[in-house]
């Protein structure tokens, strides 16, 4: 499925972080991978020269670990150099990393990081650098939602990252609570919770197990994005993968969006991943 | 692969830094990219928002509803007192939304506590320069210079070390000194010797170090986070409290639609049916539920702290009486973490510490008095309870010998052992004490009878025999190995070290050693903790032990204090590690479950995991890192003495006396509050019943009104008020903690409260209401069907009369509310004195609203002659005798 993997870095250090996941998972699949530079033309000189020794640094990385690297540097807007290349090249997943101020903006509305994700003719996962000391994952922490598109895909590319780092995965759903009107909130044995299990998430789980990944699942009701956290902070998670979010902005305003809060108060790296290969 | 486990070239490699440190240009990059090294409260609603909420759930919007046809009828037809009700209405609403939050609100302080332990200013290498920059600006890749007594601003992975030793008490609670190292390591980063942590201390040495984590990505912002943003949900009676408006919000509003239908359909006016459905309304409403439900709270709260138990959140009271499980600290809580020497294994045989007699030369006792922390001045010993001990026993024995200390080894806890050379008689010797397990292995020859022999392992058999036998006692055990004529480089342990480990110096000079002997310790259990214990068995609540002891101790101080009876589940922090969620719980289901060589961290799993098995948990803790624990317990129990400001303002009780039998104390009377509050809404929904007769009649029978709105109110707000107070402080009853904990689904309101109240006791009062009513209307000359004014005085009397009914009923209604089963006479009638004063400020309020003239004004009542209350008086005897009947019935059943 990922034959061809691109990494886009800039001149911060984050993205450079996160194209070591990128080169991970190039080296686990024998892809083969692009490391991707476009200067915007109002970038300082300081951030260039930052970015092209974070690709040398990576391309010789690369060549250490045996994994075909190729460089590409560019001039231009992003989104658009970016489509080129992956469109061009035939690539099957483009690893990009957020910056702070794509957080701080509210549903990341025009952000670089969000073109990228919205309009780029191929997978793209992106991270969220949050802990440096934590270079490699060993328990990846995937919550899923009840109705998962490309599950095949999604299913994929969590055995392959738990592969690539030797990691376990711990699926956690968060549904909403049981409540009556008269009784308040009904609380479920934990035997009658798990029966309560969607049957997207017991696909993907069906996945994992036919990649022999190590998995284990947890149903906790609540808030969806708090309990995320507090799962990933409670149980130390060095990795989080997530959906990208489908919700608009009018129904992220009326019904929050779990994604966001995860991406402001993740403890871990956070990789959002939206896939476009069919099932 | 983590950063601990890099070499400190590929570390600062993978941060993109160097041992220059960062340039000031890239250091505001990555600012920019990271933000600020600080810790942030996750989000909640502000103290204005939280207030504002009280007036919004359903109940008070029930009454804003009632609130605003009062006034819309007001405008519509003024002069009927709709405008005085409307007030009313909002009065009962901010009442009831000011008692609420009293009962709610908690300043969260954890997390200013917390801020405190973080530094303001920090020393780092910034474009090869040192240079001193606030803490805030902190980012990865920064070196940072690291000096004796100062705080740690991030987490970082050292560098270079010049005898660093650091404190991480804040983290881990443990407050041994461990020393720093700069060379690769395996396993977490917690346990990691070249990793430092924010929030912890340098306590000597110094050295430099790479950061990796600011702010938030700090082990300490994960406490932080933690602290924050759990939260153990409404109490029990939250919950209880929201079902029980629920209920009646729906129960009134549909019986004042129906009321107002019949009134319709019998061709009744519009106007009149209007006020009537609101007075049903009203009638139906407990107003002064929710402020008795608070004082009654903060009454229990009182008594717990007489008890040594103080309470932080009013709703803690009656959630500690719900808990089903008591997770424990042993040392401390159980025990009374006074250290004292018991047992002494050497030269092949166990003597008692007692008898043990030793010459200045038993290296064994030299050992305990040279390899130590501990201090003897000025006739007091300080530092930690085992070593104090152990320096106690050796000073007995051979007294105080002169030494000069050279080089010391600390402990971590990855070598449970640690190592002091000394300059004695001349020689440089090297004494050892730790863990068997960790301590044995380094050894090769054993002292036995003042000769030293080859150890074989016929000797190791032997000596991990007497090591068994003492654990299973319940003593704490060490063992103790020495060198003599050590020789070596003072200057491997004295210069600088940069990329070699210190381990590997000492564990250059850690072998060969003569094991001396074994010493065993007892931290003794505090008296009163087996009778606390058995008090928990026979209220089946669990307890369970989490201890850093290992195994074998704490099972046999569980058996001396009865915690544990049969087989237990032992469940080691390894083996924790290992189990899945899934096996936890299965684990945690037993009967019997001890936690052994378990670390703080490992609470919030176990608290989580009992939590979801409908366990309602209380969770005792002390350090910083407990505090998370706390918070997500039901209830958190800290440590008044030992507890650290953050565990205290994590907690929702606060042990004063660090006692375990104090939290079997505090369940037993949360228990006893669950059941007051239980006792007090049987008398104060009891008088709802004569509150809504009265307009029944009115609709039904066409009489005029027996009884107003603001009557009503007067018996809501104001009589029954204190008479439920005197009930919410009835002492716990000898039984209370021989029943189990009440099941989650178990209702505060449930069919047999609610019958009683509504169809015995209620019933009763009505009668006595409607005939006050009657009578007077009777003996002034009224006739069945006439017009009667409203400001006329007989009709005046009238209600003052029906309203008088329900007082007198209501005095003798509180001593048949003071026990379901139970005689008013076995309880004793003088028992609670409280009663009494409720019964006369009852009293005296109705002899105000129906005497003084402010009372008549407000209340639309008029003075009635004092014969009336003498007819009255017979259905209160009635009611009591009644009740007493009815009960004896229920006994004998």
């Amino acid at each position: 499925m990922y034959k061809k993997i691109l990494a886009a870095v800039n001149g911060h250090l984050n993205s450079e972080i996160a194209a070591r996941y990128a080169l991970a998972l190039a080296k686990h699949l024998a892809a083969k991978l692009y490391i991707c530079f476009v200067a915007q033309k109002d970038m300082s000189q300081g951030d260039r020269r930052a970015a092209e020794d974070a690709m040398k640094r990576l391309f010789h990385e690369a060549l250490e670990m045996r994994v075909r690297a190729e460089c590409i540097a560019e001039i231009g807007d992003p989104v658009t150099r970016i489509g080129r290349v992956v469109r061009h090249e035939g690539i099957g997943l483009a690893v990009v990393s957020t910056r702070r101020e794509d957080i701080e903006k509210r549903f990341f509305t025009g952000t670089t990081a969000r073109s990228l994700s919205l309009k780029l003719p191929c997978s793209v996962a992106l991270v969220r650098i949050v802990h440096s000391g934590r270079v490699h994952p060993k328990k990846i922490l995937v919550p899923l939602k009840a109705r998962i598109s490309h599950v095949s895909e999604y299913a994929y590319f969590t055995a392959t990252m738990a592969r690539t780092f030797g990691s376990k995965v711990f699926i956690f759903h968060a549904p909403k609570k049981v409540t009556r009107f008269f009784q308040g909130e009904i609380h479920l044995p934990p035997q009658d919770r798990e029966q309560l299990l969607p049957q997207d998430i017991t696909r993907f789980m069906a996945q994992l197990e036919k990649q022999g990944v190590e998995h284990e699942s947890k149903l906790m009701p609540g808030g969806t994005g708090k309990s995320i956290t507090i799962e990933a902070f409670a149980k130390r998670h060095d990795l989080i993968i997530m959906g990208a979010s489908k919700r608009n902005l009018f129904s992220s305003l009326l019904r929050g969006n779990p994604v966001e809060y995860v991406l402001r108060e993740t403890p871990c790296d956070l990789l959002l991943l939206t896939p476009r290969h069919e099932d | 692969m983590k950063i601990n486990s890099l070499s400190r070239d590929d570390a600062l490699r993978a941060l993109s830094s160097s041992e220059n440190g960062l340039t000031q240009a890239e250091a505001a990059k990555r600012l920019g990219e990271n933000g600020f090294n600080e810790i942030r409260e996750t989000y909640r609603p502000n103290f204005a928002v939280r207030f504002l909420k009280q007036f919004t759930h359903f109940l008070a919007l029930l009454l804003w509803v009632g609130a605003g046809l009062s006034f819309l009828s007001a405008y519509l037809h003024p002069g009927e007192g709709m405008l005085t009700l409307g007030f009313a209405i909002i009065g009962v609403i901010v009442i009831n939304a000011v008692f609420t939050f009293f009962q709610e609100y908690r300043a969260e302080k954890a997390f200013a506590e917390l801020k405190k332990l973080l530094p303001f200013n920090v020393t780092v290498m910034r474009e090869g320069r040192e240079a001193k920059i606030p803490a805030l600006e902190l980012v990865p890749g920064d070196i940072i210079l690291l000096a004796e007594g100062e705080r740690i601003p991030a987490d970082a992975r050292v560098t270079e070390t010049h005898f660093l030793k650091i404190n991480n008490a804040a983290l881990t609670g443990e407050s041994e000194a461990l020393l720093r190292e700069a060379g690769p390591a395996q396993g977490e980063l917690l346990g990691s010797a070249n990793i430092v942590f924010a929030g912890t201390t340098v306590l000597s040495g110094s050295g430099r170090a790479l950061v990796f984590a600011t702010g938030m990505s700090t082990e300490f912002g994960r406490i932080a986070h933690l602290t924050s943003a759990v939260e153990s949900g409404l109490s029990p009676l939250q919950k209880e409290i929201v079902k029980v408006t629920r209920l009646i919000a729906v129960l009134a509003t549909a019986m004042g639609v129906a009321f107002f239908m019949i009134g319709h359909l019998i061709g009744r006016e519009f106007w009149g049916n209007f006020i009537f459905a609101i007075g049903i309304i009203i009638a139906n409403v407990p107003e002064g539920l929710l402020p008795t439900v608070t004082l009654s709270l903060a009454m229990g709260s009182q008594r717990m702290a007489k008890r040594k138990a103080l309470i932080k959140s009013l709703t803690s009271v009656e959630t500690l009486g719900a808990v089903s499980v008591i997770c424990t600290d042993k040392t401390g809580t159980l025990t009374r973490n006074s250290m004292t020497a018991q047992k002494i294994w050497s030269d092949g045989r166990i003597t008692d510490a007692r008898d043990f007699h030793a010459s200045k030369g038993d290296l064994l006792m030299q050992t305990a008095l040279f390899c130590t922390h501990a201090r003897y001045s000025e006739g007091r010993y300080t530092g930690d309870p085992t070593e104090t001990a152990l320096l106690e026993l050796a000073r007995k024995n051979i007294g105080d010998l002169d030494a000069a200390f050279i080089a010391e080894i600390p402990f971590s806890p990855d070598r449970k052992r640690m190592t002091t050379i000394h300059r004695f008689q001349g020689d440089l010797v090297l004494f050892t004490k730790g863990a068997m397990e960790n301590v044995m292995p380094l050894c090769s020859r054993y002292l036995t009878h003042g000769v030293e022999q080859e150890i074989d392992d016929t000797f190791r058999l032997q000596a991990t025999q007497a090591c068994h036998h003492l654990m299973d006692a319940g003593l704490r055990v060490l063992a103790f190995a020495y060198k003599t004529a050590v020789r070596y480089d003072p200057a491997s342990l004295i210069e600088p070290n940069k990329q070699s480990s210190r381990a590997s110096v000492g564990v250059s000079l850690e072998n060969d050693l003569v094991f001396a002997g074994l010493i065993g310790m007892e931290d003794p259990p505090r008296p009163e903790v087996p009778e606390a214990i058995r008090k928990c068995h026979d209220a089946g609540i669990k307890v369970v032990m989490i201890t850093g002891d290992g195994s074998r101790t704490a099972v046999a101080i569980a058996r001396e204090i009865g915690l544990i009876q049969g087989d237990p589940i032992v469940i080691e922090g390894h083996e924790f590690n290992m189990l899945s969620d899934r096996e936890l719980k299965k684990q945690l289901a037993g009967r019997e479950v001890i936690f052994a060589r378990m670390t703080p961290k490992h609470k919030m799993r176990v608290v989580s995991a009992l939590q979801e098995n409908s366990e309602r948990v209380a969770v005792t803790g002390d350090g910083v890192n407990d505090a998370p624990a706390l918070k997500k317990a039901d209830i958190g129990i800290a440590m008044g003495i030992s507890g650290t400001d953050v565990a205290k303002e994590a907690a929702d009780v606060i042990l004063l006396d660090d006692n375990f039998a104090t939290i079997v104390n505090a369940v037993e009377e949360g228990r006893a509050v669950y059941e007051n509050i239980r006792k007090f809404i049987s008398y104060i929904f009891s008088s709802n019943i004569p509150e809504i007769v009265p307009y029944i009649a009115y609709a039904l029978l066409k009489i005029p009104l027996p009884l107003t709105v603001m009557q009503i109110l007067a018996v809501d707000l104001g009589t029954d008020m204190l008479p439920a107070l005197a009930l919410g402080a009835e002492k716990p009853t000898p039984d209370l903690m021989k029943q189990p904990p009440r099941k989650p689904d178990e209702r505060l309101l449930n069919f047999g409260l609610l019958g009683r109240a509504y169809l015995f006791l209620g019933p009763i009062e009505a009668a006595a209401a409607m005939f006050g009513f009657f009578y007077v209307l009777s003996t002034g000359g009224w006739q069945w069907g006439s017009e009667m004014p409203a400001n006329s005085v007989l009709y005046l009397q009238a209600t003052t009369s029906c309203l008088t009914a329900i007082i007198i009923t209501q005095t003798a209604n509180i001593f048949a509310c003071r026990s379901f089963r139970e005689s008013a006479f076995r309880i004793g009638l003088f028992s609670n004195r409280l009663i009494f004063i409720g019964i006369a400020v009852e009293v005296l309020l109705q002899l105000f609203i129906v005497y003084h003239p402010w009372g008549n004004r407000i209340f639309s009542t008029y003075a009635i002659a004092p014969g009336i209350w003498l007819v009255l008086a017979p259905f209160a005897l009635f009611l009591f005798c009644a009740e007493e009947a009815r009960k004896a019935v229920v006994r004998s059943i």
